[in-house]
């Protein structure tokens, strides 16, 4: 079968890092570069996560480091959820090869603009390096397949009540994106927050056997812990990233419907809301496949499967 | 027998607010101490003129004060598209022979919350200036009012937009200085309200669906008149918002309920009036209303058919009168 070309812009993060993980594991993508944004952690932690996991699987694409900040607000990390480093938890040796010279728009638009087929774009953090590219390169939109992105969510926030932190870090970004006519698969909390892995299902990881098997374990152990707080209360942890490359891999254990969604970049309580016009009140054309649900089995076995393929 | 509970209903009549006075007024369970009333699903002179003449036909003595005609910092927004051009959805009703209360509903809600010592509980189903207002100007009502009920918001997605429910949209800033009052809110948001509908079977059913007097063909009227435009809107039926909040005082046990932190937000651009809930509690706000998450509907029409087949005994003026002492 024929792969799925995709560049994946991330900020390694747990959920990042084995996303990166399932992308590599399974052979349905051809992954022409892994770009990073500044989110989960600071942007030079993010870039060093992404060579660190990439180096412990023993694979070498194009990594490039991206904006540094948002568009125009100070940036937001996520400590509390993911640590220090970004990657708290299991111990990571120093990366083995070098990021590139060049900005993550640039590799991205090169990589666009040379590119004989549509290219897939993954963005797993902010919207800051997607947007950019598309306000600064407009003309290159025709060579974007789609965008499936994790971040927003149709009801409700993680980070503020009203806002996912992905979008929320850089409303602005993610307002360009979403109005960039580019069709958009949202993987938002909607469908994230079911698509859990239970302790269970981790030691079978764990179990596989293989050193990639026992980061995934080690990552999630790490992950679970902030998701048991009183607040969320889930069962196990989510696997928000991992989700955004599933459906990349294979749409068809998930569901969707699409819809209008714009962002909230003003308000008070909903700043960085993923407004979905669910009654379809605007009379605006649909440009956002919002994933709504999936089948957690199938989806569980699809990470199992690529985890299995790795070192 | 239970004491009554003092309860102000707060509305802007409009269809469903006059079946939902009809409700109220028909138990036996609530002391309706006034009818304040707001502008929002129409004007205010529309909406006062409604429930004077509605209060009136139906043959109760009943204080109807008039309220705000104005958000507290928008302009009015109508449901004319719902409500039609009086707000009764084209039902006409006689001229009232009684008049409004001399006080304003915010002088209202202030004398009756003193005189019912701490037990008064406000139904607001229309947007909530006269509730903010009172608040505003007494703050003694945050210590004596026992409850508000109010039919409003919606945690999931709005019907006026896609981020906001009417009544909140009409007057955000009201909604949040009500929110954030310190008063036991119950918020009877669209995630209930929406499921609260009855079919065309269940309302043919009433037991004065075929009688010929005046009050059965008005009830009729209004319901048929409900059931046509929820259906034009893709419900399976005609939608009980504000009686939803009625029947939820005199049924609790007909909604399920979660404690949240509700916000409203005044502020956004496509997010005006969302009531934003902090379900994963991601602040630190305490929680400041109970949010229906789900209903009993089965239970609910019961409810909703044995208050209207109240009116079935009523055949004349004469009766009507009799009951208006």
């Amino acid at each position: 079968m024929k792969k799925i070309p995709v560049i994946i812009d991330c900020d390694p993060g747990h959920d990042d890092a084995i996303a990166l993980i399932i992308a590599f594991g399974c052979d349905a993508l051809d992954i022409k570069a892994v770009t990073t944004c500044a989110g989960n952690q600071t942007p030079d932690k993010t870039l060093n996560n992404a060579l660190r996991v990439l180096s412990f699987i023993e694979k070498y694409p194009i990594v490039a480091q991206g904006a540094l900040v948002p568009i125009m607000r100070e940036l937001m990390i996520a400590p509390e959820v993911h640590g220090e480093s970004g990657l708290d938890g299991p111990k990571l040796p120093p990366p083995s090869f070098s990021p590139s010279q060049k900005n993550a728009g640039e590799v991205i638009l090169d990589l666009l603009k040379t590119s004989n087929e549509k290219i897939t774009l993954i963005p797993t953090g902010p919207l800051t390096n997607i947007g950019i590219l598309l306000a600064a390169h407009p003309e290159i939109k025709e060579k974007i397949e789609r965008i499936i992105l994790m971040g927003g969510s149709a009801v409700g926030g993680n980070w503020t009540p009203g806002a996912e932190f992905n979008i929320l870090v850089d409303p602005e970004a993610a307002d360009i994106v979403f109005k960039s006519g580019i069709p958009i698969v949202m993987c938002g909390l909607d469908v994230t927050h079911k698509a859990m892995i239970f302790k269970d299902e981790t030691e079978k990881f764990r179990q596989i056997g293989n050193k990639t098997g026992k980061l995934v374990a080690e990552l999630l152990d790490f992950f679970d812990l902030f998701h048991r707080k009183e607040g969320f209360g889930f069962a196990g942890a989510p696997l928000h990233d991992p989700c955004a490359v599933a459906y990349a891999i294979d749409s068809s254990i998930f569901t969707s419907v699409d819809y209008f969604v714009e962002i909230e970049t003003k308000g008070h309580h909903t700043l960085g809301a993923t407004v979905v016009d669910f009654k379809r009140k605007t009379g605006q054309k649909n440009n956002v496949t919002v994933v709504l649900d999936l089948d957690r089995e199938k989806f569980i076995d699809l990470m199992y499967s690529a985890v299995k393929n790795l070192i | 027998m239970q004491a009554r509970i003092p309860v102000i209903i707060d509305c802007d009549t409009g269809v469903d607010d006059a079946v939902a006075l009809i409700c109220g007024l028909a138990s036996d369970k609530l002391d309706i101490r006034a009818i304040t009333v707001v502008a929002g699903n129409q004007t205010l002179d529309k909406t006062s003129i409604n429930t004077l003449n509605l209060v009136d036909f139906l043959g109760y003595k009943v204080k109807v004060s008039k309220g705000a005609e104005m958000p507290l910092s928008r302009e009015l927004i109508t449901a004319e598209n719902v409500h039609g051009r009086s707000g009764m959805g084209g039902v006409k009703l006689p001229e009232a022979s009684e008049r409004f209360y001399e006080k304003n509903a915010v002088e209202t809600i202030a004398e009756e919350a003193l005189a019912a010592k701490g037990q008064l509980e406000i139904i607001a189903v229309g947007p909530l200036t006269n509730i903010a207002l009172a608040i505003l100007a007494h703050p003694f009502l945050k210590e004596s009012i026992k409850r508000i009920t109010l039919m409003g918001g919606s945690i999931d997605g709005g019907n006026h937009t896609p981020a906001a429910e009417f009544n909140v949209y009409v007057d955000p800033e009201a909604a949040q200085v009500v929110m954030n009052s310190g008063i036991p809110i119950v918020m009877v948001g669209l995630e209930v309200t929406e499921k609260a509908y009855l079919t065309k079977m269940e309302i043919e059913s009433l037991d004065f669906w075929h009688a010929k007097d005046e009050t059965s063909k008005t009830i009729r009227a209004l319901l048929e008149n409900m059931l046509e435009i929820c259906t034009m809107f893709g419900y399976k039926g005609a939608v009980m918002h504000d009686p939803l909040a009625l029947c939820y005082v005199l049924d609790e046990s007909l909604i399920k309920t979660k404690a949240m932190n509700i916000q409203v937000e005044t502020q956004g651009e496509i997010t005006r009036g969302k009531t934003v809930a902090d379900r994963y509690l991601v602040t630190d706000r305490k929680p400041n209303a109970l949010v229906g998450l789900e209903i009993d509907r089965l239970r609910f029409v019961e409810l909703i058919k044995e208050l209207l087949n109240k009116y079935s005994q009523v055949s004349n003026q004469q009766e009507k009168w009799r009951r208006k002492k």
